[in-house]
């Protein structure tokens, strides 16, 4: 009997360090907690992001699959950000309408609050006693992924945390937002859409795009110009301190 | 699908290729999506090929952050000592973020155009 299983076992020991086990364990968690994410009416404290990436690094622990294992077999996922990045152009340019009645103050509230982002996230971690290489990492936290990594390579911070913490940023934007536009009474989807995207990037565009598509095009707009701007400054800002 | 896939891989393409020649610090995506904007607005609107990929692509925008976010687990011991401070930027500084730009944002964009 446990001879018949020997193939077996040492098929399945392989196959955690293959590209398809990672591959499809993000697909199968994160279609899980999309169906979680539904079945609890889309709640933003269930948000799949944040559901699946607990999930995938339990089953990473328990599996004795190593992270590096894990992020060579999902190069394919990631390489997607890129392309759905250029592809943001068409929501971009079908709300072009709305979104130019509105250019001065989304230009506006992206420099001021991205450097407030920034510099809020910053401050209470230095005041909270973290060294020099957690405070560059944390910097970048509200742009979006593939433009955080690359202010993390130039700034000396280290990627790993960056691109987590960015994520996990994203994450709790959207679980706050509820709450930030209740407090503030603010009810206008366009800057229900800034506030997203401006705190949350990707994670705050995806959502903003299941509120509504102008919502959706607002958002895409200040997570484009807070990664640009936040680029173009934080590099320059650094050497500063 | 596949003829949207490769425009939206061209204007990567070229957004790298200006990144190279100019060494901006700005990433070669965001530069390709600028450019699209751009050609979008030249040829007045996408095709449907276009629309369509474009829609199923950022409909699963979440999902290509993932293994990014598993990350977070799995930080060197160096790092993780300042746990506290990393949760405390992320939560408190997005609250007071949060509030400080959309405050800002509806004093700005008072006056007239609502929606």
């Amino acid at each position: 009997m446990s001879q018949a299983l020997e193939p077996l076992q040492s098929f399945l020991s392989n196959l955690v360090h293959t590209p398809l086990f990672g591959l499809l364990l993000t697909l199968v968690i994160y279609q899980l907690s999309l169906w979680f994410y539904d079945f609890c009416g889309r709640r933003a404290f269930v948000h799949p992001v944040a559901v699946s990436s607990a999930t995938i690094a339990m089953v990473l622990k328990f599996s004795g699959v190593s992270y590096g294992n894990y992020v060579d077999a999902n190069q394919l996922i990631y390489f997607l950000l890129g392309p759905t990045t250029v592809a943001l152009a068409v929501p971009l340019y079908r709300e072009f309408h709305h979104i130019r009645k509105l250019a001065l103050p989304v230009v506006v509230t992206v420099v001021i609050g991205g450097v407030f982002a920034a510099a809020s996230a910053v401050t209470i971690a230095w005041l909270m006693g973290a060294n020099e290489q957690t405070l560059l990492s944390l910097a970048p936290k509200s742009v979006t992924t593939p433009i955080a990594i690359g202010i993390a390579s130039n700034i000396g911070a280290l990627p790993t945390l960056t691109t987590g913490v960015v994520v996990f940023t994203g994450v709790i934007g959207v679980l706050l937002s509820p709450v930030v536009f209740f407090l503030l009474q603010l009810r206008d989807p366009r800057l229900q859409g800034i506030v997203l995207g401006l705190n949350a990037h990707g994670v705050g565009t995806a959502r903003s795009f299941e509120i509504n598509p102008t919502t959706g095009a607002f958002a895409t707009l200040a997570m484009g110009l807070t990664g640009t701007f936040t680029a173009l400054t934080l590099p320059y800002l650094v050497t500063l301190f | 699908m596949l003829k949207g896939l490769i425009v939206l891989l061209l204007f990567q393409l070229s957004g790298e290729a200006l990144v190279a020649l100019t060494g901006t610090p700005i990433p070669g995506p965001v530069i390709g999506m600028l450019l699209l904007w751009l050609a979008l607005s030249l040829k007045s609107g996408p095709s449907n090929d276009l629309s369509n990929t474009s829609q199923a692509m950022i409909q699963n925008l979440s999902l290509f952050f993932l293994p990014a976010g598993v990350g977070l687990f799995f930080l060197p011991a160096s790092i993780q000592k300042y746990w506290p401070a990393v949760a405390a930027a992320m939560i408190a500084g997005t609250f007071i973020s949060m509030m400080f730009s959309g405050w800002l944002v509806k004093r700005l964009a008072r006056g007239g155009n609502s929606l």
